[in-house]
């Protein structure tokens, strides 16, 4: 399944000129979700409708699809909620590991996106952060449009734009693990010296954190855990969903400047003196 | 423990007031599908003297069973709330006071046990097990009368689980839950049908018209109950997929547990379930896809870690089966049975459940076959649509020629 134009305009979009724009494609959602761990489709499928993502990610390899038939089971539901799906390389730890994955889901759904995971740790899930740059150069040769998830290293975020990539995914905790922003100071030093679309993925847990990235600048977020083990997925993906909106229209509406001397809102001046005590 | 025999006595009691009163003996049965709910239903139709026939497209008894030849057989309400809905919580809490009257009328004995489940878990893991227990408190707010998770240290599970003693240091006890060995009961099973006449037809394929064709000629009830094999027939409330599940069995003489354990996994919980003669199940691995090929490497060495974790002596236990199956699920992961046509009943959807519910929803079904009501499965929350329903959402299957 591609990408198609008409199933991204068929979304209502809350302002057409701040469109997310990635690879040259645009998208009226900032908010993208994963499918894992929900407790079931049908709930799935509901947050979905609830929150309207721009994108779903699914893992051929955890998700059990690698090399196998997806025109049955999960895989038909998935494709039936009519949202674009951005295939990943979770749980691959090598480049070879990376390139076929990602070759087996172009295959599958027909697409070139790919969500580009390369792990270096497996319990903190951290990504191989040496290799990186390597495996995205290596799939932008293939063709692909990557989307690179990353730690929040700058240099690391630099080097992945040296090769090629036109957005990157820096985290912004472990993934899974719902602390929001450890890094405030790194996460917005890459927004200063970054011009791509920066999308936060990973380590949210709550609407705030996505609200408060957002404000910062970034340009989208990525969740999944957050929405599927909440109490309520279908509630929380509307709550994230509404967060991200409103981090997004602030960071356009533009803050006030941060005053350490109280400033009244009315002028004092012409107030009854009774009232002024 | 007074409150929880207390709870125990309502679930019991619940169950056998609604222990169905066969008013039509005689009508004859077409079982599709020798499978677990199948064969039970097929066994307790034809026990209560309807003519019973059931077929199946599988080999023979040994490669026949599907999902229940290679489960854990667990009945593990409690657990499974956390990751189910309160009306499988209900179908499986009415189910364990249900097994020991459905074995006893059974010709060979069915090893079943209902001494409660242990909850463990590595320390990396202690947030998954926070958010178990956040889960649990959740689900024992909604039903009150679910028995309360006993938490245990190192201990009070010493006392528990003598061979544990000293390899975790906290864990939790659920109390009332059980197991059985699904083997022992899907033979016991064919036996009472062969003990009133009725052998499995193997190797038969059966299609809906053909089906229909003999219901029309006996004036009987078909009963589809093949699970995945149902999958092209499926019709209410979205496709009939396959989730896959990887389990193995061991044969450990240095272990002895005297109950299963969970531990508990980010991905999905593994059960070591002790069978009698030091035999162990463990499982399941839980994938979204209907891959029947053979237990992957990475599988084997997450399950087998997670016993060797438990317990040391599995180093030695030797790997008699490594096995792969897909549960027949629903959209919303949840049983359903379906009036396709007058007399004519899908029973699907039990996913990883169908020993923890099946006597729930074979008694849903005997009560709607005798007494032509569902208040059983109204009142277990079970989905049952029939044919004259009011608000029926089914109704495309084509079963007439």
């Amino acid at each position: 399944m591609s990408i198609s134009k008409s199933l991204v305009s068929s979304f209502p979009s809350v302002d057409e000129e701040d469109a997310l724009t990635l690879y040259g494609q645009r998208f009226s959602s900032r908010l993208m979700l994963g499918t894992a761990r929900y407790p079931s489709p049908a709930v799935l499928e509901a947050a979905i409708s609830c929150a309207r993502p721009c994108m779903l990610t699914a893992s051929l390899r955890r998700q059990g699809a690698f090399g196998r038939d997806t025109s049955q089971g999960f895989w038909t539901l998935l494709q039936k909620m009519g949202i674009p799906i951005l295939p990943n390389t979770a749980g691959c730890h090598s480049l070879q590991e990376v390139i076929s994955t990602a070759e087996m889901a172009r295959e599958v759904f027909a697409t070139d996106w790919i969500k580009l995971e390369l792990i270096g740790d497996d319990y903190t899930l951290q990504p191989d952060t040496l290799q990186l740059p390597a495996a995205a150069a290596e799939l932008i040769r293939r063709g692909f449009k990557v989307l690179p998830y990353t730690t929040d290293d700058l240099v690391l975020c630099q080097r992945l734009l040296d090769v090629g990539c036109e957005a990157v995914m820096p985290w912004a905790a472990p993934i899974g693990t719902g602390k929001g922003p450890l890094n405030p100071y790194n996460l917005r030093m890459l927004r200063e010296r970054i011009q791509v679309p920066l999308i936060i993925d990973a380590g949210l847990g709550l609407p705030s954190h996505a609200c408060q990235v957002m404000e910062w600048g970034f340009d989208g977020v990525l969740l999944n855990t957050a929405v599927a083990l909440a109490r309520d997925p279908v509630a929380m993906a509307g709550a994230f969903a509404k967060a991200v909106g409103a981090g997004r229209q602030a960071y356009r509406a533009g803050a006030m400047l941060p005053q350490d001397v109280a400033q009244p809102s009315t002028p004092v001046l012409g107030t009854p003196f009774w009232h002024q005590s | 423990m007074v409150s929880i025999m207390e709870k125990q006595t309502l679930w019991l009691k619940s169950a056998t007031a609604l222990e169905p009163l066969p008013s039509k003996r005689g009508d004859p049965v077409l079982v599709i599908g020798a499978g677990l709910i199948g064969r039970l239903l097929a066994s307790t139709l034809a026990s209560q003297g309807h003519p019973v026939r059931i077929v199946d497209t599988a080999a023979g008894a040994a490669a026949g069973g599907g999902a229940a030849w290679v489960a854990a057989a667990m009945l593990a309400p409690l657990a499974e709330s956390i990751a189910t809905e309160t009306n499988v919580v209900a179908q499986g809490y009415y189910a364990l006071a249900r097994w020991p009257q459905l074995l006893s009328s059974l010709p060979q004995p069915v090893f079943f046990q209902q001494q409660g489940t242990l909850i463990l878990w590595h320390r990396q893991d202690a947030g998954e097990a926070q958010r178990f227990m956040d889960l649990l408190a959740r689900v024992q707010n909604r039903l009150q009368e679910l028995p309360a998770p006993q938490p245990l240290n190192s201990q009070s599970l010493a006392e528990l689980e003598p061979a544990l003693a000293g390899r975790f240091s906290q864990g939790l006890y659920l109390p009332q839950e059980g197991q059985l060995d699904n083997r022992q009961l899907l033979a016991a099973l064919l036996a009472n049908l062969r003990e009133h006449g009725v052998e499995v037809e193997w190797n038969c394929p059966l299609d809906y018209e053909t089906a229909h064709r003999w219901q029309e000629r006996s004036g009987g009830w078909v009963l589809d109950c093949r699970g995945l094999g149902a999958q092209k027939e499926w019709r209410w409330g979205g496709p009939l997929r396959g989730v896959r599940g990887e389990v193995i069995r061991l044969y450990a003489p240095e272990v002895s547990l005297q109950r299963p354990t969970r531990l508990l996994h980010p991905r999905y919980p593994i059960y070591i379930a002790p069978k009698q003669d030091h035999l162990f199940v463990i499982g399941a691995t839980e994938i979204e896809t209907e891959d029947l090929s053979p237990v992957s490497v990475r599988s084997v060495l997450e399950l087998l870690s997670a016993a060797y974790v438990v317990h040391s002596g599995f180093a030695e236990a030797r790997i008699l089966e490594l096995n792969s199956q897909c549960r027949p699920t629903l959209p919303d992961n949840l049983p359903a049975v379906v009036e396709v046509a007058p007399r004519f009943l899908q029973i699907n959807g039990l996913y990883r459940h169908g020993f923890m519910i099946s006597p729930a929803i074979h008694d849903a079904v005997l009560e709607y076959i005798h007494q032509g009501c569902n208040s059983l499965a109204k009142q277990l929350g079970l989905a049952f649509e029939t044919a004259n329903s009011s608000n029926s959402v089914h109704g495309s299957v084509q079963v007439s020629p």
